[in-house]
C-alpha cells in the first residue's frame, strides 16, 4: 500500500509534463519554409533575405489544385536586416506565421553574397537545430528570390524541384551536391576549400497555351560550380571544370560524353561512361608537391551517327574520349589552381600520406597548391554496344 | 548470500548503459577538440586503459566478493575508513550528474525543446530516476538490459544512415600528432568508464558468481563499451570530420541529424533520441543510487531509500546549476569533471587492493569470523 501511495505521489508531478506546453507548435501556425535566398541588402553590409514559404491547402495533390485556397502552392517574401536572424524577425513584420525551417530544401545565395563571404550563413543555419544537414546550398548570378520561386519541371513546390535536380546529380554529373553538411566540413577543414553548385534560371520552358513561343517559361537550371577561398567566393566553374571536378568530389554513377568519329569532326559518337573510379596519388619532391591522377572507366556506345562498325572505330573513339576526359580533368586543375582553391580536395590526399611535410606546408597551402604539378592518366574502355551486336556486320 | 541478485548479462549491460550516452557524443566532442581525427583512436586506447582498472577493480575485491568498497573498508581499517570511502563514492556520483545532466538536458532542451526551462529537465529525469532507483537494483538491472538492446538498434540505425556519406579520408592521417598526445587525449574517454569503476565497486558483490566469473565479465563489459562506443567515434570523424565534431557539445547529435535512409526516412534523431533515453536515464538511477547508498553508509542507515528524496534535492540543484551557464557546462565537463572523476576512480580501486595485500591476515580473519557468525 504504501509502495502504491509512493508511486502515486511520484506520477502526480509528471502530470504536469503531460500538457505539452512548451514548445508548443500546431502545424497551422507554422510558415513552413521550403527555399531560401540570400543576398546583399540596400543598407552596406545588410541580408537580403528570401523565403519561399508552402501553402499547405494549395499544395496536395501533384498538381497543386487549389481546394479553396489561392491556387498558388508558395508565398514568396522577402526582408532585410543587419544579420540573418534579425532579416528573419523582421519578416515576422509582415508574415502571419513563425518562421519554420525543418522542411528547408535550399539555401541559394547571389554571386555577389557569396563573393563578401557566407561565414555568418554557414554559422546561422549550422547553429539552428530546426534545419536539416542535408539542406542543398548553390550559388546563383540571377536574383536569389526569383530563383526560389520559379516553378520547374514537374514539381508543385520549387523548392522541391531544385531538390530533385540535386538528387540526380550523381547521374547528370554537371554539379557538386553540395549540402549544408558538406560546406560545414569544407570550411572547418584546414585543408581543402568550399565548392557549391550554381543555379541559374533559363529560358527552357515551353507554354502549353503558346507553345509557338518556345522558351517563355523561365527554369532552374543546375549546372556548374562556384568556388570558394575559405568563406570567400572567388569565381565561377565552366561545364568542363565542373566535368572535370565531379570526378574528384562526387561517386558519379555515370556520365555521358559526346565525341567526334575518327574519320570525320562532324558526325558523333555518344558514350555513357559507367564504374567510373579516380585516384589520385600524391609525391613531393625538391619541396613541390605533385599528383598523379588516374582515371578508369568503362564506357557504353549509346547513340553512333559515324556511319562504321563500332568495331572498326572503338580504339580511335576510346583514344578520343580519352583525351577528352583528361582535357576536364587537367581544366578542373588549372582553374582550382588558378582560384587558389583547393576546392579538389588534392589537400587531403598530400596529408595523408605526408603528415610530417603537411605540418609546414599545410599552413600555406593555397600558395604550394598552385605550384604543384599533376598527370593525368586516363584509362577508357569501351566494352558495350548495348542492344546492338557488337559485330563487323552492325553499325 | 545477498537477496538482490543480479545476471552475468545484466552486470554488462549496466557498464555499457553507465558509459554510452555520455561517451558518443559529448565525450567525442572533447576528444575531436583535444586531438582531432585521432578520437577514435583515443577512444581505444581508453577502452584498453578502463578494461584494466577494471581488473584492478575486482582484484580489490576478488577475496571477498560479498562485499562492495564501503564495506570492505570498514573490514580492513575500521568504520570510519568506511566512511570516508562512502564519501569519496558521493563525491564521485555527485559530480558525476553535472557531465550526465549536461548529456541529458541539452539532447532534449538544444535539439527539440528549447524554449522549456532547465528544471523541467532535471526535475523529470530525478523524478524517474528516483523510481527506478527506489525499486532496487533489480529493476535497473532490467532497464540496462532492455536500454542494451536499444543501443543495438541506435548502432544499427546510425549505421545505415550515415554509411553513405561516410569518407576514410577523414580519418586520416592516423595518429597526426603523436602517440603521447593522443594517450592524453583518451583521459577524457577515462572519466567516462570511472562511472563503470564506481558502479563495479558497489554492485559487484550482487553478481551472481561474482568470484567465478568476475575477472572476465569486468574485462567484458568495458570491451564492450568500448565496441559500441568507438562505431560513434569512427562514424563522426569519417562522415562530419574531426573538424566539425569538434564544434559542438553534443556531436552525435550532429550525426544523428545528418543520418538519413534514402530519400524517405530523413530526420529520424527523435526515434534515436527515443532509443537512446534508457542508456541516459540509466545513468541518472545510478547517480541517484550511488549517492543514496554512499550517503546513508555515511548516516550509518541501514535502507539507502529514505535517502533517494534528499539526494535527489541535492542532484537537481548542482546539476540545474551546471547545465545552466552553457560556458560553466563546457568547462566542467572539460576540466573539472575529469579531474574529480580519474583521481577517485584510478586510486580507489588501487588503494583497496594495495589494503587488502598488505592487511591479508586481517582480512582473513574477519572474513572467518563472519562466517563462523553467519
Amino acid at each position: 500500500m504504501k509502495r502504491w501511495l509512493c508511486l502515486f505521489i511520484s506520477f502526480i508531478p509528471l502530470l504536469l509534463l503531460t500538457t505539452s506546453c512548451y514548445g508548443l507548435q500546431q502545424i497551422n501556425e507554422l510558415a513552413i519554409v521550403t527555399a531560401v535566398g540570400l543576398d546583399v541588402g540596400k543598407a552596406p553590409g545588410s541580408v537580403k533575405l528570401s523565403v519561399q514559404i508552402i501553402r499547405p491547402a494549395d499544395a496536395r495533390g501533384q498538381t497543386g489544385a487549389p481546394a479553396g485556397g489561392t491556387g498558388q502552392p508558395i508565398y514568396s517574401v522577402s526582408a532585410e536586416g543587419d544579420s540573418i536572424f534579425d532579416a528573419i524577425r523582421n519578416l515576422g513584420h509582415f508574415t502571419s506565421r513563425r518562421v519554420y525551417w525543418a522542411h528547408n530544401f535550399l539555401i541559394v545565395m547571389h554571386e555577389s553574397y557569396a563573393r563578401r563571404g557566407i561565414a555568418d550563413m554557414i554559422d546561422f543555419f549550422t547553429r539552428n537545430h530546426e534545419l536539416r544537414m542535408n539542406t542543398w546550398v548553390a550559388v546563383t548570378p540571377d536574383a536569389p528570390d526569383e530563383v526560389i520561386s520559379t516553378i520547374t519541371g514537374l514539381e508543385v513546390v520549387p523548392g522541391q524541384a531544385v531538390d530533385r535536380l540535386f538528387r540526380n546529380i550523381q547521374i547528370v554529373g554537371l554539379a557538386p551536391a553540395s549540402d549544408m553538411r558538406s560546406l560545414e566540413e569544407a570550411f572547418l577543414s584546414p585543408s581543402v576549400q568550399p565548392v557549391l553548385a550554381e543555379l541559374k534560371l533559363v529560358k527552357r520552358g515551353i507554354s502549353n497555351k503558346k507553345p509557338e513561343e518556345h522558351g517563355s517559361i523561365k527554369q532552374v537550371e543546375l549546372a556548374g560550380a562556384a568556388a570558394f577561398n575559405k568563406d570567400k567566393m572567388v569565381g565561377w566553374l565552366s561545364s568542363i571544370e565542373t566535368k572535370g571536378a565531379m570526378y574528384f568530389l562526387q561517386k558519379l554513377k555515370s556520365g555521358i560524353e559526346v565525341v567526334s568519329c575518327p574519320q570525320s569532326k562532324d558526325q558523333i559518337v555518344t558514350l555513357e561512361l559507367k564504374d567510373i573510379r579516380l585516384k589520385v596519388t600524391p609525391s613531393y619532391a625538391n619541396q613541390v608537391p605533385s599528383f598523379d591522377i588516374r582515371m578508369k572507366l568503362q564506357a557504353d556506345v549509346v547513340e553512333n551517327d559515324c556511319g562504321a562498325p563500332i568495331t572498326e572505330i572503338r580504339e580511335a573513339t576510346e583514344r578520343t574520349l580519352k583525351e577528352k576526359l583528361a582535357l576536364h580533368i587537367e581544366k578542373a586543375v588549372a582553374r582550382a589552381q588558378h582560384y587558389h582553391s583547393d576546392f579538389l580536395k588534392l589537400a587531403d590526399v598530400f596529408r595523408n600520406k605526408f603528415p610530417v611535410e603537411w605540418q609546414t606546408l599545410g599552413t600555406d597551402w593555397n600558395a604550394v597548391f598552385v605550384q604543384a604539378e599533376t598527370t593525368v592518366e586516363v584509362e577508357a574502355t569501351i566494352e558495350s554496344t548495348v542492344l546492338k551486336a557488337a559485330k563487323q556486320e552492325v553499325k | 548470500m545477498r537477496k538482490i541478485q543480479i545476471t552475468n548479462g545484466m552486470f554488462v549491460a549496466m557498464v555499457v548503459n553507465l558509459i554510452f550516452a555520455k561517451a558518443i557524443g559529448v565525450t567525442q566532442g572533447v576528444l575531436a577538440r583535444s586531438i582531432g581525427q585521432d578520437m577514435w583512436v583515443a577512444t581505444l586506447l581508453g577502452t584498453l586503459q578502463g578494461a584494466a582498472m577494471m581488473y584492478i577493480a575486482y582484484l580489490a575485491i576478488r577475496r571477498t566478493p560479498h562485499l562492495n568498497y564501503i564495506e570492505l573498508g570498514d573490514l580492513l581499517l575500521g568504520k570510519w575508513f568506511g566512511k570516508l570511502i562512502a564519501l569519496l563514492i558521493f563525491v564521485f556520483y555527485l559530480a558525476a550528474f553535472g557531465p550526465v545532466m549536461i548529456t541529458f538536458v541539452y539532447h532534449l532542451k538544444d535539439y527539440f525543446l528549447p524554449e522549456a526551462p532547465y528544471w523541467l529537465f532535471t526535475s523529470s529525469a530525478l523524478i524517474i530516476g528516483s523510481i527506478g532507483c527506489f525499486y532496487g537494483l533489480e529493476v535497473m538491472a532490467r532497464i540496462a538490459l532492455i536500454g542494451s538492446l536499444f543501443i543495438f538498434l541506435l548502432n544499427t540505425l546510425i549505421i545505415i544512415g550515415s554509411m553513405k556519406e561516410f569518407d576514410i579520408r577523414n580519418l586520416l592521417p592516423l595518429l597526426e600528432h603523436g602517440f603521447p598526445l593522443t594517450a592524453a587525449a583518451s583521459l577524457h574517454f577515462d572519466a567516462d568508464w570511472a562511472l563503470a569503476i564506481m558502479l563495479a565497486a558497489l554492485i559487484l558483490p550482487f553478481v551472481n558468481g561474482a568470484a567465478a566469473y568476475g575477472r572476465k565479465l569486468s574485462v567484458v563489459s568495458i570491451l564492450a563499451s568500448g565496441m559500441v562506443i568507438v562505431i560513434w567515434a569512427i562514424l563522426e570523424g569519417a562522415v562530419l570530420s574531426a573538424e566539425v565534431t569538434s564544434q559542438y557539445t553534443i556531436s552525435c547529435m550532429k550525426l544523428a541529424r545528418n543520418a538519413h535512409i534514402g530519400n524517405f526516412l530523413q530526420r529520424y534523431e527523435m526515434i534515436m533520441i527515443a532509443l537512446y533515453s534508457f542508456s541516459i536515464l540509466f545513468e541518472v538511477m545510478f547517480c541517484i543510487y550511488g549517492t543514496s547508498v554512499s550517503i546513508s553508509k555515511i548516516f550509518g542507515l541501514k535502507s539507502h531509500k529514505v535517502m533517494i528524496a534528499p539526494v535527489c534535492i541535492v542532484l537537481g540543484l548542482f546539476g540545474t546549476w551546471v547545465v545552466r551557464d552553457h560556458f560553466r557546462a563546457i568547462t566542467y565537463l572539460e576540466n573539472d569533471w575529469p579531474r574529480i572523476a580519474l583521481p577517485i576512480a584510478f586510486s580507489l580501486p588501487l588503494l583497496m587492493l594495495g589494503l587488502r595485500m598488505l592487511m591479508r591476515k586481517k582480512l582473513n580473519q574477519a572474513v572467518q569470523s563472519q562466517h563462523g557468525e553467519s
